[in-house]
């Protein structure tokens, strides 16, 4: 044990001496990498310092039907909110709902007639959302943000001392909170964390059995899982620094305020960097060589972006798209990361995305290690 | 010198249908200088990599310094040096770096490790080049300091799989003298090598591997001595036509002709009166002859006979099976 704690420590102290001669690798892994991912996507996410919201310059009508002190209110209140700054009231109903599809407007939102005597009324008031079906991405954007400033819209003192507030508002479509840069910070997460994990460890092992360094490894009393570890250890730290660098970027120039405590974020972050350390390791057991390194790591993050949720909300799959999403151990990490962030659930609450996780990296480190021993020449030479 | 220090029995290696090696038997003494000889894709490298526990036979068993290959393969690793192409240093960290690494890996108390680390920088002249990486060195100190990371833990067994190619003669020379010296210590040398010459200087005995087979074992004395039936004459002739060099190739019995101006080689097999007889057939075709000199077959000869000749060797080369 105590041997296998010493090799540990000196293999992992050697892929420090080594990483901190190979400018390029540190610039790449701990500077271009997070900032670059930070930087694009908050740069698509309306540029620093403002705050971040994608439905906002898109052209969407407001058709007053009830053209009451309410309904005055309410579009007033939209384009204050910053959402809606392109809120274009001229159209009627069916005007709107004919060009709706054309491009020229992206949805359309109707107060009907009885919205403020609903509200009096102490009723039910309903608000219609048309959506363009050809952009069902910014629908749902438009719709969940739609909901989530109507809730925040204050009526006059009168109304609301009889209505209990806009909780009688209903949109007809549902969909989850978004919040802000907060999602984009779990993107970049774990974007950032599988790009680079992977890389540093399928990639730094086909190149070492390349250079022989893994055959001088192997002909010492090294055990195999010394070699794993330490390995796990250096690119741990890394995962570690590259998780900071994201986070104050995201904190301090898009304004994230993750739901959730420092050291959440940072073990959430490990997970992901943890399972994709397990599929790299088991990559390299299989003998991916350097130039299919890059090839695995380029459909690895495309497959993820697809599959995982970590673009596409799980629950929006459909069909075999969903099954995949199910059996990627990514798709419980990026679940993890989010519940913590966006929504601060405690880590510890998220019991089966972390078992699965879990589970799929012993598995992941499992097998890489039963194939390196049994397989000794394929990763010697 | 002591007991056996390898042995192997039916040692074989397989890849895919292509055997690399096959059935080897093998006794090499402790403190012995071992010379594996063989053309390139021979076997002598799997054979190296086998006995260093990197790869795993396909059938038979060994034992390196007293330990199982396959039973007790960590014990191996720790009693074994190792100096080949596929094994390296880390070219990102200066010589000292990695033998400090590999002291730890090896188990050497910190003192002791220090101490033997500068004793190996000061033998192989690496005192000035310490802190340099080992990428910023020239092949040959490359591999000077490849093999100081072999010494460092003091093997029983050192492997040095083709350790002088790309060695300057004064490096490649200087080597062999300290990897004589090894051996009078106790250290039992594999020395794998193509180069005909270097067994024939240095080591105390020789196997000769060919397709995969171990073809003949002996000192090179013995091996010289075992195709004997080798007759050679070296005749001092200037200014041979390459008419009267294909008269002399046509002779009987000669197998092998080789001329540079001016020394005539004429090699046959079971030919006792070569001498005679070449002289005789060079006056009658109007050859000027200086001196005529009978010679021992070299090593080299010794293995291309072993081998069933340049042309099976030939045939070998050019099959391109003999590759992994």
């Amino acid at each position: 044990m105590l041997k296998l704690l010493r090799d540990t420590l000196a293999v992992a102290g050697n892929e420090f001496r080594q990483f901190r001669r190979n400018r390029t690798a540190i610039l790449i892994s701990l500077v271009v990498l997070p900032l670059f991912f930070t930087f694009s996507l908050g740069a698509g996410s309306g540029g620093a310092t403002t705050r971040f919201s994608p439905t906002a310059s898109v052209p969407i009508a407001f058709i007053d039907n009830d053209l009451s002190i309410d309904s005055g209110r309410l579009l007033q209140s939209l384009r204050s909110s910053g959402d809606f700054n392109n809120l274009i009231s001229g159209y009627r109903e069916d005007s709107a709902l004919a060009v709706l599809g054309t491009g020229e407007i992206y949805a359309a939102i109707v107060v009907p007639a009885g919205f403020q005597s609903a509200l009096m009324d102490n009723m039910t008031s309903n608000i219609v959302l048309y959506a363009d079906d050809g952009e069902p991405g910014l629908s749902d954007q438009i719709s969940l943000t739609l909901q989530n400033d109507v809730r925040n819209f204050s009526p006059k003192i009168e109304v609301q001392a009889t209505t209990n507030g806009f909780t009688q508002v209903e949109i007809i479509q549902k969909g989850a909170l978004f919040t802000g840069f907060n999602l984009g910070l779990v993107i970049v997460l774990g974007v950032v964390q599988i790009f680079a994990t992977f890389y540093e460890i399928a990639g730094g092992m086909a190149r070492e059995r390349e250079d022989g360094t893994l055959a001088r490894l192997l002909v010492s009393p090294t055990g195999i899982g010394s070699i794993l570890l330490g390995k796990t250890i250096f690119d741990s730290v890394l995962g570690t620094i590259r998780t900071l660098t994201v986070l104050g970027l995201a904190v301090f120039l898009y304004g994230a305020r993750p739901n959730t405590d420092l050291a959440t974020i940072m073990v959430a972050s490990l997970i992901v960097a943890l399972v994709t350390m397990g599929f790299g390791f088991l990559a390299a057991a299989l003998r991916v060589g350097p130039r299919a390194v890059v090839i695995v790591e380029f459909f690895l993050v495309l497959f993820l972006f697809a599959f995982s949720g970590l673009m596409i909300d799980r629950e929006l799959l459909r069909g075999i798209s969903r099954e995949i999403s199910y059996i990627l151990p990514w798709t419980y990490g990026f679940e993890i990361l989010r519940r913590t962030v966006l929504v601060g659930r405690p880590l510890f609450s998220l019991t089966s995305p972390l078992l699965f996780v879990v589970g799929a990296t012993i598995l992941f480190y499992v097998a890489s290690y039963i194939i390196f021993v049994l397989a000794r020449e394929r990763i010697s030479f | 010198m002591s007991d056996s220090s390898i042995t192997t029995k039916g040692l074989t290696k397989v890849f895919g249908h292509f055997t690399a090696v096959d059935s080897l038997n093998l006794n090499v003494r402790g403190g012995e200088l071992f010379g594996l000889l063989g053309p390139n894709g021979a076997g002598k490298t799997t054979t190296v990599r086998m006995l260093c526990t990197l790869i795993e036979p396909s059938y038979g068993s060994a034992t390196v310094a007293g330990y199982d290959i396959r039973e007790q393969a960590s014990d191996v690793r720790r009693n074994i040096g190792v100096v080949s192409d596929g094994v390296s240093l880390y070219k990102d960290l200066t010589i000292e770096e990695n033998l400090k690494l590999f002291s730890t890996l090896y188990d050497l108390p910190r003192a002791k490790a220090e101490q033997r680390i500068l004793e190996l920088m000061e033998i192989f002249g690496f005192r000035e080049k310490a802190k340099r990486l080992v990428n910023a060195l020239s092949s040959g100190w490359q591999k000077k300091a490849m093999i100081c990371a072999a010494l460092l833990h003091e093997p029983r067994v050192l492997f040095l799989d083709e350790v002088t190619s790309g060695l300057d003669p004064q490096s490649a020379i200087a080597l062999q003298d300290f990897t004589r010296k090894l051996c009078d210590q106790g250290v039992t040398v594999i020395w794998t090598t193509h180069y005909m010459g270097e067994p024939e200087k240095i080591c105390d005995r020789v196997g000769v591997v060919f397709a995969g087979r171990l073809v003949k074992v002996g000192t090179p004395s013995e091996l010289k001595h075992s195709v004997s039936e080798l007759s050679i004459v070296e005749v001092d002739s200037p200014g041979l036509s390459t008419a009267q060099l294909d008269k002399i190739q046509s002779f009987d019995n000669v197998c092998n002709v080789s001329y540079k101006d001016p020394v005539l080689r004429v090699t046959c097999e079971h030919h006792d009166d070569l001498a005679e007889d070449v002289m005789k057939a060079l006056l009658a075709i109007g050859v000027r002859i200086r001196g005529v000199v009978t010679k021992e077959p070299t090593l080299e000869e010794a293995f291309i006979s072993l081998t069933g000749g340049e042309e099976e060797i030939d045939r070998f080369l050019e099959s391109g099976t003999h590759g992994k």
